[in-house]
């Protein structure tokens, strides 16, 4: 059961040693991390490798950590690193194999259910696999503004980018993603609806 | 901290922030918990890989330095450059019949 020790709290305790503290951390932002982790890899052995080593550097950095920003924008920027990492040895692999382009065009589309409206789980995989499809830069941006609801200038600092780029970089995401996924959205409002129910 | 800009106030951003993946395959924590300890138990052998790796670099300066203060000491004498680096001793036959006798014959030549 989750605690409502605060962080700094927690992380107190794990200094001196409690498992049972940490743990609590580690479950309090799992979802963080894996909104990077899964953002930027897609699900897989990828992603949970970078979500457990990103707890791991947390705690042999629990002595170094000042709170100078918050524990989920720390992890958060730890998970992205290590994620970016592993894009550039995938890229140097791959990248004379499977051309981006072939990638994203290899998104499979939601099904209409008998009730005539998309399966949610289909919709959010399709959506993730479309952002899996966006260039690295595109989609780190769209990863933290968008997964992780950071504010721009925290993705700013994460990336090491000034924010002007942030927001270029979400435009033209936004605008390569639009004719894939706005057919799936109606009214702004993130009512998922088939276009033949309207 | 967080601001809730939307540059675009884009139609597919609601569809992009209900996609956010919320968690990794169940049992998370204890996979983090395990490799926490795995490294625990490993922390003499990488303290020792850590200690020799910071040796190599002096001990192989060290044999660097001996070679040549090896060589420039018997430059002249030395059959060879190598040989005058590990300080051998010219090799003849008389030095091949001192080296039998410091060490004892066995050989079946031998008589009592």
């Amino acid at each position: 059961m989750p605690s409502s020790s605060s962080d700094a709290d927690l992380i107190a305790r794990a200094r001196s040693g409690d498992d049972h503290a940490f743990g609590e951390l580690v479950a309090r932002y799992e979802g963080a991390v894996a909104a990077t982790a899964v953002g930027m890899l897609g699900a897989g052995d990828d992603a949970e490798d970078v979500g457990q080593e990103t707890f791991i550097r947390f705690h042999h950095s629990l002595d170094k950590f000042r709170g100078e920003s918050s524990l989920k924008t720390y992890l958060v920027h730890i998970a992205m690193n290590l994620s970016l990492n592993v894009l550039r040895s995938r890229r140097r692999l791959f990248a004379r194999f499977v051309s981006r382009e072939e990638a994203a065009a290899d998104v499979p589309e939601p099904r209409l259910g008998p009730e005539g409206e998309y399966d949610a789980g289909e919709l959010r995989a399709f959506v993730r696999r479309a952002v899996n499809g966006l260039s690295e830069k595109h989609r780190a941006v769209v990863v933290l503004r968008m997964f992780q609801d950071c504010s721009t200038r925290e993705a700013a600092e994460i990336l090491g980018v000034p924010e002007g780029t942030v927001l270029s970089r979400l435009s033209r995401a936004l605008k390569e993603l639009e004719p894939l996924l706005s057919p799936y959205v109606r009214g702004g409002t993130g009512t998922v609806l088939p276009e033949n129910a309207l | 901290m967080i601001d809730h800009e939307r540059p675009t106030n884009h139609p597919i951003e609601p569809l992009l922030r209900d996609a956010a993946p919320t968690a990794f395959a169940p049992g998370f924590a204890g996979r983090v918990h395990a490799r926490l300890r795995a490294e625990r138990e490993d922390v003499l052998p990488r303290a020792l890989e850590r200690h020799f790796i910071r040796i190599v670099p002096l001990a192989a300066a060290a044999s660097l330095l001996l070679a040549a203060f090896n060589w420039w000491g018997a430059r002249g004498a030395a059959s060879s450059a190598l040989d005058a680096a590990l300080n051998l001793p010219p090799v003849t036959v008389a030095s091949a019949y001192a080296t039998a006798s410091l060490f004892g014959s066995t050989g079946a030549t031998e008589t009592p």
